[in-house]
């Protein structure tokens, strides 16, 4: 073994690593109890492996390629409830990477990242559902395959919207940014929760529900038995989100290594020494807004489609904090940081804080004693479910203080061109 | 020769404040100028009007013949004129190599659709510009130090790589901010060959700050003095360092006229 | 419709007044730390919100059942609370805002910092609330400040609508004097223009600063326990909206300034009822009130956009 290169080593471990986990995750841990959980946790946590940098090339491609277009797929047919949650994570990830731009690269705190998301949502909701039909002529739901006209359009609006709003604020001191977007993503619920008069255009409070899904032919067609339709339209869900989690890391990893993401990290660095080296100010920032915004507004789109129901719940000011914690834990301007920072807090919010919600509801109703205490008597307004906030407070407060580069440290590589050897291949030697 | 800057006229107030009033001068074609006068003469003031940092309230800069007054600094830079800062502002958590990036970003041509597309006119725009980000920074002496973290390099490694960053701009005229401050003997000469060696070799002009005198006066070409933001004169370095209007304003009236008498009485009690 | 209009006037605007005055002292805190720190503190409307709760707190388990007069019952309440806003906001300073400042963090850092804060403390304060049930909590009701004073035929302005003008109107006086008349007034306007050189003249930064925070707090504390009796109820999540409002009234204002402060929160007080009340009746409800946040919110993005340094503010220059 001596003579082995600590690369090939580190990636004979990963490959060992990663199928060790995926079989037991296949064959031994199929529930969704909570160590089948911890199982498959440690599963997604092989993608994190692949990715780090001392790895070789074949093993990170080869075990990205099995667990994601293999393993996954084949666990969540198994068991949808594990389709689902990659899916939700993935859709925050690409929430994430566009918020990472904006913020992690550009330095500019939108606190009202969601409304572009809720642009997109609202979009093909309307469009996708009878809901169209209040107030534009016309026949409404449109065919479901529309979405893939409506998906670019709703990139296209949520960007356009971006600019918009960036035009008049972006000229201003940094910090009113972050006021003026909450502002903004304040105002979007509101409109979301009361446009159902004088004309109905959002359906208020209520939500629209119905919303067509694409390619629900495909699934009903594949539909056996054994595999029913809605599994496999889970599955398709999977995909489309895994296309376009790509597409932002691509956009991401791209821009970060030109011209305009150089000069957003100079704008973050020192404003005043980017716009002296040459640097537009209002246009690059906007370019940094537009381009996070439609991310946000494209897996908007998708969103709605997935979950079939959309309703102004979903686009509080709680969503735009959750995805600011995700790239702070993670590391605000880094890719990997910010899909992980998306899966952490995604899983804690969505599992961790149900279980113990459900955990301490059954020790109330068994009026379970614990050193004197009465679970009985515990309130019934107290539900950890509800604690997001105090999660969200505590990461960003500790990250700022303690560790503000985040777990998964931006890495500024020496550039993005091997100019000694025209290969083309990204050179990553220090 | 028509001058590459003149500046007529130029005035700015804050408040109450007077900072630069009716300065008037020009630079010509590879020429190295500096600025001097004591503290709070309104020297860097003069350079934030220059780059469009501040607005000035009168007055005129015509560079190459165009009207520079009004254009934020981003078009001024890329118009030709780049500039160093007093208080360094490197981008601190960009790479030595990044900065000097950055400082090219008018002259690169690249798209927002070739850098998503990574096409070929992106790849060779990248690598002329990469080629050209270490000539600079073996220009200044920084070559090993390209992957190197700007925050992470020594104050005179800082100041170097401020000027390459400037030259990167590719400007006509380059704007120097106390480039030798806290530096040593050793690294002022080296400062002192580089601003030549952009002159000369690389044929920018130069208009320094500096309060190093000595290098002020083996470096420059013309020397202008400024006082309370007024112009108090403009010679050859010779010149200047004889005009005791000068000595007065660094030292004030009174020490002035002490310093002429102690002058005066060494010269009767040597003779 | 008019005549309803003309009779409705009166009231809407001594609403909008009371609403603009607690506006007013809510943005004192925001501003005062603004202008000495260049910093947005989003945990203020959280210090805000504890104010009136503890006051919420006293009146129930302290002083219900002591047959005081409500007037002196209330002014314990405001005094306990605004105390324990002052201290909280002194805590939040030290514990989460100074050592970004000592270790010279980037812009983002400290902000970011104080929405974690904010967020935590809704949580918190909830958590134990909820421990002894409700987390909404009521103002206990007093018959007295239902008692109407009969101006004309048509206005009436009730003893609650009183004290809170004359208390915020005391408030804000104090404060005003504070500022401007006294010598931690002028340390506060120093420390504002140059910390280092503050330092060197022998001023106290932190402690100013802390006292800063400490004033700040109180005044916001004393808001909550107004914006409580005014609309019977607090809850943890109920500082987040006025405090968004009150930011708006600060920048209005002019950020950083104490006149600015007061006349923003009283113009967007009365803008915003006077709004809310009449566009309703204007378009037959097809606007309602709801949309009086999007109002604020429009107010907000105009001014930055028209008249970025605020009504009465000066032009914040960065030393290049």
């Amino acid at each position: 073994m001596s003579g082995w290169h600590p690369s090939t080593m580190r990636s004979v471990a990963l490959l060992a690593y990663a199928g060790v986990f995926a079989c037991l995750k296949i064959w031994v841990f199929t529930g969704s109890s909570l160590i089948d959980t911890c199982i498959f946790m440690a599963v997604l946590a092989s993608i994190f492996f692949a990715t780090t940098d001392n790895v070789a090339p074949w093993a990170s491609r080869t075990v990205l390629a099995a667990i994601l277009l293999f393993v996954l797929p084949v666990v969540g047919l198994a068991n949808t409830f594990y389709l689902d949650v990659t899916t939700q994570v993935a859709i925050y990830a690409v929430l994430a990477l566009g918020l990472n731009i904006v913020v992690g690269l550009a330095g500019l705190l939108d606190l009202g990242f969601i409304a572009f998301f809720a642009l997109g949502a609202y979009l093909w909701a309307i469009l996708g559902s009878t809901q169209a039909s209040m107030f534009l002529p016309g026949s409404f739901p449109l065919p479901a395959e529309a979405f893939f006209l409506v998906l670019p359009i709703g990139v296209g609006v949520a960007a356009l919207a971006g600019i918009l709003l960036g035009l008049p604020v972006l000229r201003l001191r940094g910090d009113y940014l972050a006021i003026v977007t909450l502002g903004f993503g304040e105002m979007v619920r509101i409109l979301a929760n009361n446009l159902d008069k004088p004309v109905n255009i959002t359906n208020g409070p209520q939500g629209i529900a119905g919303i067509a899904q694409p390619l629900n032919g495909l699934a009903i067609a594949l539909a056996t038995d054994a595999v029913p339709e809605y599994k496999w339209q889970a599955l398709i869900y999977y995909f489309f989100v895994l296309c376009l989690i790509g597409c932002a890391i691509l956009v991401n990893r791209r821009l970060d290594a030109s011209r305009i993401g150089r000069a957003w990290v100079a704008i973050r660095e020192d404003e005043i020494a980017a716009q002296a080296m040459g640097i537009p100010l209002v246009a690059t920032k906007l370019i940094a807004f537009a381009t996070g915004a439609a991310m946000a507004g494209g897996v908007g789109v998708l969103f709605a489609a997935k979950q079939t129901y959309v309703s102004p719940e979903s686009f509080d000011f709680n969503q735009s904090i959750a995805v600011l914690a995700m790239i702070v834990l993670g590391g605000l301007g880094s890719i990997r940081g910010a899909v992980l920072g998306a899966a952490a807090v995604t899983l804690l919010n969505l599992q961790v804080l149900k279980v113990l919600s459900a955990w301490l509801n059954t020790m109330r109703a068994d009026g379970v004693e614990f050193l004197g205490f009465s679970f009985a008597n515990l309130p019934a307004q107290f539900e950890p479910s509800k604690y997001e906030r105090l999660i969200f407070g505590i990461i960003l407060i500790i990250m700022m203080l303690y560790r503000p580069q985040g777990l998964v440290p931006a890495k500024r590589k020496n550039i993005g061109i091997d100019v000694d050897s025209s290969t083309g291949k990204p050179g990553n030697q220090a | 020769m028509t001058p590459l800057l003149t500046i007529t006229g130029l005035s700015k107030r804050f408040g109450g404040l007077v900072a630069v009033h009716d300065v008037t001068f020009d630079v010509k074609e590879r020429e190295i100028a500096s600025v001097i006068g004591p503290n709070g003469a309104g020297k860097t003031t003069f350079f934030n009007l220059l780059t469009g940092i501040f607005r000035a309230d009168a007055g005129e800069i015509r560079f190459r013949g165009r009207n520079l007054l009004g254009l934020r600094p981003d078009q001024i830079a890329a118009a030709g004129v780049a500039r160093t800062f007093q208080n360094i502002r490197l981008f601190g958590a960009m790479t030595t190599l990044e900065n000097v990036l950055v400082g090219q970003h008018a002259n690169i041509a690249t798209s927002y659709l070739d850098a998503l597309l990574r096409n070929r006119a992106f790849l060779q725009r990248e690598r002329a510009a990469i080629e050209r980000g270490r000539f600079l920074l073996d220009y200044v002496q920084l070559g090993s130090k390209a992957a190197e973290i700007a925050h992470n390099l020594s104050y005179g490694e800082q100041r170097k790589l401020e000027i390459a960053r400037a030259l990167a701009a590719n400007p006509a005229l380059v704007l120097l901010d106390e480039p030798s401050a806290g530096m040593n003997p050793r690294e002022t000469g080296e400062m002192r060959d580089l601003i030549h060696r952009i002159r000369d070799e690389l044929g920018i002009s130069v208009v320094l700050i500096e309060h190093d005198m000595p290098l002020v006066m083996s470096v420059s070409d013309r020397v202008i003095v400024l006082d309370h933001g007024e112009k108090l004169c403009e010679g050859l370095p010779a010149e200047i360092r004889s005009n005791p209007r000068v000595v007065e304003a660094y030292l004030g009236r009174s020490v002035a006229a002490k310093l002429a008498k102690a002058h005066d009485a060494l010269v009767e009690v040597t003779q | 419709m008019l005549t309803d209009m003309l009779l409705l006037l009166p009231t809407t605007l001594i609403d909008g007044l009371v609403l603009g005055l607690i506006y007013a002292s809510i943005a004192l805190g925001y501003t005062m730390v603004y202008g000495v720190l260049g910093l947005i503190n989003f945990a203020h409307s959280e210090v805000f919100m504890v104010g009136a709760i503890v006051a919420i707190e006293v009146l129930i388990y302290g002083l219900a059942g002591t047959g005081l007069h409500p007037l002196i019952q209330l002014v314990v309440a405001i005094a306990v609370g605004g105390l324990a806003a002052g201290f909280l906001a002194v805590a939040i300073e030290r514990v989460a805002y100074r050592p970004l400042r000592v270790r010279n963090a980037p812009r983002l850092v400290p902000l970011i910092t104080t929405i974690g804060v904010s967020l935590f403390l809704q949580d918190s304060v909830r958590f134990v609330e909820s421990l002894f049930g409700q987390f909404i909590r009521p103002f206990p009701s007093f018959p007295f400040f239902n008692r109407q004073i009969v101006l004309s035929e048509t206005v009436f302005i009730s003893n609650r609508t009183l004290a809170i003008i004359v208390l915020a109107v005391t408030l804000l006086a104090g404060l005003y004097y504070m500022v401007h008349r006294t010598r931690l007034g002028k340390a506060m306007r120093a420390v504002a223009l140059d910390q280092k050189t503050s330092q060197l003249m022998g001023i106290n930064v932190n402690k100013v600063i802390a006292t800063t925070f400490f004033i700040g707090g109180v005044a916001g504390g004393v808001a909550g326990v107004l914006y409580a009796l005014q609309f019977g109820r607090m809850d943890p999540f109920s500082g987040f909206i006025p405090g968004i409002k009150a930011f708006t009234a600060a920048v209005l204002g002019g950020i950083g300034s104490v006149e600015g402060a007061v006349l923003g929160g009283v113009l967007l007080g009365i803008l915003e009822v006077v709004l809310g009340t009449y566009i309703p009746m204007w378009t037959n409800n097809a606007i309602g009130t709801e949309y009086k946040d999007i109002i604020a919110f429009s107010i907000l993005i105009l001014i930055l956009i028209f008249r970025p340094n605020g009504l009465v503010g000066r032009a914040y220059a960065e030393k290049v």
